[in-house]
């Protein structure tokens, strides 16, 4: 299993260490500069934000984040986008999980196919289903519910947890199975107490991408849930085009939308990069 | 058209109302709103200045009936899609925010219930409505479609000029262009030096080219989009010297103009970098507050430049009318929350919070003209304009989409004027044809 | 290994799944194909009429819809081998011994690009890509360059797109290939480098057949969302100026939602479906070991 970061070679030629460190350093720099940048703007008023050249020390203001939070309701679509993305976790692990044991370890015909047709649900694009979705969820009465958008997160979530988890479970050795089964376990008891405990790594990396995707999606809920169940990247868009495009506040939801998951994935950035490799690589 | 059989049919209900007042003179809002107290209206709002100013008002309006408004505030680009889409699945919009080229659309779709409804019910009319007092042209064009009214005009627009006086005094200009051959010949090369532009013309991809770039440029040469027998009219002389006008003009605009919508335009003209720009009336409060605009004293505002054919300014706006898919109660009181937002009694204060109302009213008021400087400019274009500078029919969302697509494409130099002409027209025409104006099963209104 | 057990177990097993992946997915496939086969458009709900597969003609004869598939072709060909050939980079960089503290550094900021919400990339983009307030044109100003218009120019803005691709992927490019690296087993690499000094040769004969898994699941990962990209393109261009950086996902939308059409939305989604499709079962049978 990869995930520690292996050092193989201790004495090879040592070439420059400086000339590394400044590339590691511009790294560095190329993949944070972008969220500095939305951070400060976000403390700008609009006549800072539209100075030119952009100001760099400025005095900074938090009437933006006051301002998107109770004026414009970006906090309750963060609400939103919080319980939909914990929802439709739970609900993908929970049928996941299963399904991934049972192609993990049963043989039956057809099972290559099925499979496949879980795979492919995550290379479909939104755009193909979000139209006849809207249709039937009107006709439903599901518009604009948090509901609809969990069962359309399923879509590409359900495929993850299938995938990384399969993966995980055949990595199980067998024999557990066998000897539990010799004690007379049924399939769900070796299912529930000996092998998802062990696979639990490879279940929280499909959580954790389940989260995320959920929590970034746009497409569907700007297309489905416009009002109440509204989510926080929709949100995000409502502020571009108006008469001035004010870019203070439509940086402070951004970062308001981002720093959550990213605090996120830097705590779980070790399960996240080993997530990566399982599955994805074999 | 038959906007005069509009006109008299209101002039004559007016009446009707103005003999009826006497009886109801008891009539209040507070009265009239109290069997609706408790109800939600839902409602879609812009960011733009007149919604602004009408949110500070209507804290007034929710204690004085009990009626709470609920509004969700999108950017244009997504009104149009967001209010179809809740008309179509039977959401809960109790009003409809209409802006004149949605109105054809709405009106047969039957998503909008017609005024008279409730200007006939005295418990619901407010007696001193007195349509007469709306501007005919903009109260037909923002708010009626084939004879009948749905909406009352709420965020009212014409195209104006507003200009930089002090860059155009620099450069040896006492007053603006006249005519837009001026504005191109002579303004045009003075004004265009040192990393500034003489004028930015709106012409992203969206409403933005079809109606702030690409209409603006047809209507003052003459051209139109439709002949009257609803054919493409965009390959006449008189359309292609507009369109061509457009790309000509086009040296003394920034680059990436094809990337302006109004906040890029508006900003350019408040930060300084251009000269002269055509937006609507609405903009007046953006370039005039302090925090966002630059221009300060510098800020003058004329009519739009004349055109071979006169004056032809951009008309644009927004009238607001019930919902057919509310229930009754919710009618009622998204009617009463119509009324007075856009009253007379209200106009004074929607005026000043950073709204044009369409009151004639209220801009009888020398002071007004004083305070507001770009007063004169607006009503001489509510005079004489043309309704259908964007056809105001079903089609248009469609139409306007195509006329988008290609106009961009026009003006990046993808295709010629010519042929882009011919594209739209001809695209035009396939979607006309399908929905039926040429075998006689629709009537021409646009 | 795996066993044969009864049939009714394995639906126990199965059946939740594929009924909810069933009904979120297939449901609505199907009810899009039926609407592709009429005209449908949502502002003229009353001239609903079964035109066959004449939105199907039309959008095969429609040189814009093959435009926007050849945009996302390029797309796909231009920023996909710049992030595969800057995240081996990145990885072999990350993968050699010493400044420790630093490179521990640098994979957690690398976890941040592709964390982030994709509608957020886009107005990033905005903010900073803008010609007159934007902080890039203020780097180029300071290396003498003038002021690049790249919302406004069709093709800076298509760099725009590319550009902020790489960065939110090369990333996730650099810790696959990290990864993959790490599974290279020590005394095989250590062997390797005392016979030779060039990475070159390491990389080539030793490191790439690790590589290769990675590689695989790069390329199907990307393929799948270049044709999806909708988000950042939506809040950044919204597929303009122009057209220029009109991708397929932001074509269909512009039909759906702009025009209404969503019988001819319908069928380009389902004529990108059968693609997608198509692709996903190439790729898979070419290059992925599947369950056995």
């Amino acid at each position: 299993m990869a995930g520690k970061f292996s050092r193989p070679n201790r004495h090879g030629p040592r070439k420059p260490v400086a000339a590394e460190a400044i590339v590691l350093c511009l790294i560095c720099l190329f993949c944070v500069f972008p969220f500095y940048w939305m951070v400060t703007t976000s403390l700008k008023t609009q006549v800072v934000a539209l100075q030119s050249p952009p100001a760099w020390i400025f005095t900074p203001t938090l009437a933006n984040y006051w301002e998107v939070l109770f004026e414009d309701r970006v906090g309750a679509s963060l609400i939103n986008s919080l319980i939909v993305a914990v929802a439709t976790t739970v609900l993908s692990i929970g049928l996941g999980c299963p399904a991934a044991y049972a192609l993990a370890r049963f043989e039956f015909r057809g099972k290559k196919d099925l499979w496949f047709w879980f795979i492919t649900n995550r290379f479909v694009s939104p755009v193909v289903l979000v139209f006849p979705v809207f249709l039937i969820a009107r006709q439903v009465g599901l518009r604009d519910t948090h509901l609809a958008l969990v069962l359309m997160y399923i879509t590409f979530c359900l495929p993850i947890v299938i995938w990384i988890c399969t993966d995980q479970f055949r990595s199980i050795p067998y024999d557990l199975d066998e000897a539990a089964s010799l004690e007379g376990a049924g399939h769900w008891r070796i299912f529930w107490s000996i092998c998802l405990p062990l696979a639990m790594p490879g279940v929280a990396v499909s959580a954790i991408f389940s989260f995320i995707f959920s929590w970034n999606e746009l497409l569907f809920a700007y297309i489905l849930a416009p009002k109440a169940a509204k989510t926080a990247p929709a949100m995000a868009i409502t502020f571009m085009e108006g008469y001035d495009v004010p870019y203070g506040k439509i940086m402070a939801t951004a970062t308001l939308i981002v720093v959550p998951v990213l605090i996120f994935a830097i705590i779980v950035s070790r399960h996240l990069v080993r997530g990566l490799t399982m599955g994805a690589v074999k | 058209m038959k906007l005069r059989n509009c006109v008299s049919a209101f002039a004559f209900m007016a009446l009707g109302l103005a003999a009826g007042s006497q009886a109801a003179s008891a009539w209040s809002l507070e009265e009239a709103a109290k069997p609706y107290a408790g109800t939600t209206v839902d409602v879609v709002f812009l960011d733009r200045p007149g919604y602004n100013a009408a949110k500070e008002m209507l804290p007034e309006f929710e204690s004085k009936t009990g009626i709470k408004v609920n509004i969700t505030t999108l950017p244009y680009e997504n009104a149009l899609g967001e209010q179809v889409r809740d008309f179509v699945a039977q959401g809960d919009l109790d009003a409809a925010l209409i802006d004149l080229v949605w109105i054809g659309n709405f009106a047969e779709n039957g998503w909008i219930v017609p005024a008279d409804t409730f200007t006939k019910d005295p418990k619901l009319a407010d007696p001193d409505l007195d349509m007469n007092d709306f501007f005919p042209l903009v109260l037909n064009a923002f708010g009626g479609w084939n004879g009948t009214i749905y909406g009352l005009p709420f965020d009212n627009y014409s195209g104006l000029l507003f200009y930089n006086k002090c860059m155009l005094k620099d450069a040896g200009f006492d007053g603006p262009p006249e005519t837009w051959a001026d504005l191109k010949d002579k303004y045009g090369p003075a004004l265009t030096k040192d990393g500034k532009f003489a004028f930015a013309l709106q012409s992203k991809r969206n409403e933005t080219q079809s109606a702030d770039s690409f209409a603006r440029m047809l209507w003052p040469f003459g051209g139109s989009f439709l002949t009257k027998d609803f054919k493409s009219n965009l390959n006449s002389p008189e359309s292609q010297a507009g369109l061509n006008f457009r790309q000509d003009l086009m040296k003394y605009m920034p680059p990436g103009i094809v990337s302006y919508d109004h906040a890029e335009a508006v900003n350019a003209l408040a930060q300084g970098d251009v000269a002269m720009i055509t937006e609507w009336s609405a903009f007046y409060s953006t370039l005039t507050n302090k925090d966002t605009s630059k221009i300060g004293d510098c800020l003058a505002i004329a009519p739009e430049p004349k055109g071979p054919a006169g004056r032809k300014p951009a008309l644009g706006g927004f009238s607001l009318a019930v919902a057919t898919q509310a229930d009754d109660n919710e009618k009622a009181a998204a009617w009463l929350m119509i009324q007075w937002l856009t009253s007379k009694a209200n106009a004074q204060t929607y005026l000043e919070k950073g709204g044009v109302p369409a009151r004639q009213s209220v801009y009888q008021n020398a002071d007004n003209a004083k305070r507001f400087t770009y007063i004169p400019a607006l009503v001489e274009s509510w005079q004489d304009g043309v309704p259908e500078f964007r056809p105001r029919f079903a089609e248009w969302p469609t139409i306007t989409e195509i006329v988008q697509e290609w106009g961009s494409k026009m003006m990046l130099g993808e295709v010629s004027v010519e042929e882009g002409a011919k594209t739209i027209g001809a695209k035009m025409e396939e979607v006309l044809q399908k929905a039926g104006y040429y075998d006689g099963k629709k009537p021409l209104a646009q | 290994m795996t066993t044969r057990v009864r049939a009714s177990t394995i639906a126990a097993f199965l059946g939740p799944s594929v009924f909810a992946l069933a009904l979120v997915g297939i449901a609505p496939l199907l009810y899009g194909v039926w609407k592709s086969l009429h005209f449908f458009n949502l502002t003229k709900a009353n001239q609903q009429e079964f035109v066959g597969l004449a939105n199907y003609a039309t959008v095969l004869t429609d040189p814009v819809f093959w435009q926007s598939m050849y945009r996302t072709a390029v797309l796909f060909f231009v920023s996909v081998p710049t992030q595969i050939v800057l995240g081996v980079g990145i990885a072999l960089l990350l993968h050699r011994p010493g400044l420790g503290a630093l490179r521990a550094l640098t994979r957690l900021a690398l976890v941040l690009p592709m964390a982030t919400t994709y509608a957020v990339v886009g107005l990033l983009a905005q903010v900073m890509f803008n010609i007159k307030y934007g902080v890039i044109n203020q780097f180029l100003g300071f290396a003498g360059i003038a002021p690049v218009n790249w919302i406004g120019d069709p093709v800076n803005a298509y760099i725009a797109v590319i550009f902020w691709d790489v960065w939110q992927w090369t990333p996730f490019v650099a810790l696959v290939m990290l990864a993959s690296l790490s599974s290279v087993p020590p005394e095989i690499e250590e062997a390797a480098r005392l016979e030779t000094g060039r990475w070159w040769t390491i990389l080539r004969h030793i490191q790439l057949p690790f590589l290769v898994p990675g590689l695989v699941a790069v390329l199907i990962l990307r393929t799948a969302d270049t044709l999806k990209l909708f988000d950042m393109v939506f809040t950044m261009t919204r597929g303009g100026p122009g057209s220029a950086t009109e991708f397929i996902a932001i074509l269909i939308e512009r039909t759906g939602n702009r025009q209404f059409d969503i019988g001819l939305a319908s069928a380009q989604a389902i004529i990108l479906l059968v693609l997608t499709v198509f692709l996903a079962r190439a790729y898979i049978r070419l290059f992925y070991r599947e369950v056995r």
